[in-house]
């Protein structure tokens, strides 16, 4: 059954695809009165990836896409396409497929017309145009509700559609601006698994926006972060939660125990950054693997994740320290067990410290 | 809240002598009416009063007066003199709901883009015709209007014209003076509308491929549908009962119902006559509320449940 549905929707998926294509964001600058959006972003985005713009709220993800697809003009700045200029192109022609937040449906349209309106555009013939917005309603599982208005459907199914609209024209590339913010948690990782799938199946560009950062680490290529309008740092997921280049990036993606100061050995402007699953906890006393770096403290609170415990220390300067760790440990941690939080030194990593205002 | 709550009090003081505040109206029957509900009475009185007595009196009078029957009405559909009369109310009426219409839109679409400021003053100048009697706005245009108005004198001395237009007493005149009565009514449900329209849709369209022109017409135009049968429905209905305008403004071609009605009452006093055709007025009216009622929900537009 299952396996009969997925071969039949790679099949309408593949008669989709298109080839991805390059965005080059060069110097893209944009104000607003006194303030920045878009502070000097220069990004190339490679043919078919799947790059994802994270940043906490009003960091100008939403301007910087809009630049993109051409709804908003920078000040100054270049976007090129697939090696060509598009600068100074109105969207229209821009030949980009957009998902919104808020869906953009057009409400007075069936779900049909909803999806055949981009290619009603482009002068393809009828049958075409049929064809077509079967195919992309079935690849995103909406086949059967093409006569519905879109205010009959649910959150998740408008977004669907939304999906279909914006790829069955087979754009050169797709821009999301956090497409899924308004779903609850379930249906969201569902699409996030369905917006993947697209993209393998697509071999499109995507350009995905969110400020969620497992979001973003479970589904991009390669991941920039943005911060008051600036660009902070690109890669993938990987190198952005190993290799954090500052104390920013490392708190805004994943967990982190932040260490500043001197006594911890680190020069002012830098900040040591150690991920809670390298932290690991000994008795107080009790020998330490050698060469490691440790600091005394108090259990605080212990949660059971079930694949493992987040444990919280107390240490001697009221800060927290925060471990992650096996069930089955050398130690139990309970609360008020003093104990001695130790990790090796090539797991702690100093960083440029960017948060102090 | 207040009134079920006064609903009990009565009844328990039926029971307990003495104790309520409320004196009860009609005691024993479990009642509606009481204490607050009572305030209703004068608002029914009076509108049995001046409304429903009326129109009664005048259903019964064009069946009965002079003769009891269809005479009126035999009469009415039999002359070519008054079917003109009818043709014209409809046509002026369709006139002027086309001009208003082809005005209005544009401009309670360019309230919608404006700054607040400037919606503000939009919205001001559109209402200043409420502000003004209408015999007085209708006078005024026989001023500007005239061989020796505004109008004409002006445009004679920029040499533009040798000889004064004829722009009262035809129906330029009346389409002139009626359209800028009814120009609020048209741009107001319009704008209503607009202004519930979410821009993104149509900044969404022209991501899709479609140039600016066909964005409009294909998303922004269909969404203000309703907000546009509205106004047409609102400003024809309104037309068809004009008197004061066409009156004044229009020539002995120009007769609207309203005036016939009018004329019959006071000059020619056949009453049973000029009840006959304020209840054809009605029907019409009334007709065309259901038509169109049937494409949109009026309710809506006309400030009722959403
Ligand atoms: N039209 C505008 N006028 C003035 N300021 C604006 C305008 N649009 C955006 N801004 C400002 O630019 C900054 C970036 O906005 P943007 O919408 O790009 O943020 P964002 O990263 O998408 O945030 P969110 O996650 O909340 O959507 C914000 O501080 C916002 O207030
Ligand atoms: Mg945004």
């Amino acid at each position: 059954m299952s396996q009969n549905t997925s071969t039949s929707t790679s099949t309408s998926t593949s008669a989709l695809a298109g080839t991805g294509v390059s965005i080059d964001i060069r110097n893209v600058v944009k104000r607003y009165k006194s303030m920045t959006a878009v502070d000097d972003v220069s990004l190339s985005i490679e043919p078919g990836e799947f790059l994802t713009l994270l940043g906490s709220s009003g960091s100008g993800k939403s301007t910087l896409l809009n630049i993109i697809a051409g709804f908003i003009s920078a000040d100054s700045g270049a976007i090129e396409v697939g090696g060509k200029d598009l600068t100074k192109v109105p969207p229209y022609r821009r030949d980009l497929g957009m998902v919104f937040q808020h869906y953009a449906l057009f409400p007075h349209m069936s779900v049909w017309d909803n999806v055949a309106f981009p290619l009603k555009r482009r002068r393809i013939s009828k049958a075409q145009v049929a064809e077509r917005v079967q195919r992309a309603l079935d690849v995103v599982e909406l086949g059967h509700l093409g006569k519905r208005r879109p205010t009959q459907l649910s959150g998740g199914q408008q977004q669907r559609v939304a999906l279909a609209r914006a790829i069955v024209f087979q754009p050169q590339a797709l821009l999301m601006d956090e497409p899924l913010g308004a779903l609850d948690k379930r249906l969201r990782e569902q699409l996030q698994l369905e917006i993947k799938r697209l993209h393998r199946e697509l071999g499109t560009t995507f350009v995905f926006v969110t400020h969620d950062q497992e979001e973003a680490l479970a589904m991009s290529d390669r991941i920039a972060v943005l911060r008051d309008g600036a660009l902070v740092q690109v890669g993938t997921p990987v190198e952005l939660y190993e290799r954090p280049a500052s104390r920013y990036t490392a708190e805004f993606l994943g967990e982190s125990n932040i260490f500043t100061g001197r006594n911890h050995g680190v020069d002012e402007g830098s900040a040591l950054v150690v991920r809670p699953e390298h932290v690991r906890l000994s008795a107080v006393g009790s020998a330490l693997p050698t060469g490691h770096n440790a600091v005394d403290g108090v259990v605080r609170e212990v949660v059971y994740l079930g694949s493992g415990l987040r444990v919280e220390v107390a240490l001697p300067d009221g800060r927290h320290l925060i471990t992650r760790s096996e069930v089955r440990g050398a130690l139990t941690p309970s609360p008020g067990l003093p104990v001695a939080a130790h990790w090796h030194p090539e797991h702690a990593l100093v960083v440029r410290d960017d948060t102090a205002a | 809240m207040s009134s079920t709550v006064s609903a009990r009090a009565p009844q328990q003081s039926s029971t307990t002598p003495g104790a309520g505040q409320t004196p009860a109206p009609g005691r024993r029957r479990p009642r509606i009416l009481d204490g607050w509900g009572l305030l209703i009475v004068p608002l029914v009185v009076f509108l049995l009063v001046v409304f429903v007595a009326p129109l009664v009196t005048i259903l019964s009078r064009s069946f009965t007066d002079p003769t009891t029957g269809l005479d009126n009405y035999r009469d009415f559909f039999s002359s070519p003199v008054y079917l003109d009369v009818l043709g014209n109310t409809f046509r002026i009426s369709g006139l002027v709901t086309l001009v208003t219409l082809l005005l209005g839109f544009p401009y309670a679409y360019l309230m919608t883009l404006a700054p607040p400021f400037w919606r503000g003053v939009m919205l001001v100048a559109v209402l200043i015709p409420f502000w003004t009697s209408l015999l007085v706005r209708t006078f005024a245009w026989v001023l500007m209007l005239g061989d020796t108005g505004v109008v004409n004198q002006g445009l004679m001395s920029l040499g533009l014209i040798d000889e004064p237009l004829q722009l009262i007493r035809n129906q330029t005149g009346v389409l002139i003076g009626m359209v800028q009565v009814m120009l609020p009514y048209a741009v107001l449900p319009m704008f209503a509308t607009m202004r519930q329209i979410d821009r993104r849709l149509v900044q969404a369209a022209e991501g899709l491929g479609a140039r600016p022109i066909s964005a409009f017409w294909r998303v922004y135009a269909p969404l203000t549908v309703p907000g546009v049968a509205a106004s047409c429905l609102l400003v024809f209905i309104s037309s068809i009962g004009f008197y004061v305008t066409p009156a004044l403004l229009g020539g002995p071609k120009d007769m609207m119902i309203g005036e016939l009605i009018v004329q019959q009452l006071s000059a020619v006093l056949r009453w049973g006559f000029a009840s006959a055709l304020a209840v054809i007025l009605l029907v019409v009216t009334g007709v065309l509320l259901v038509l169109v009622s049937r494409i949109v929900n009026i309710g809506k537009f006309m400030g009722g449940e959403r």
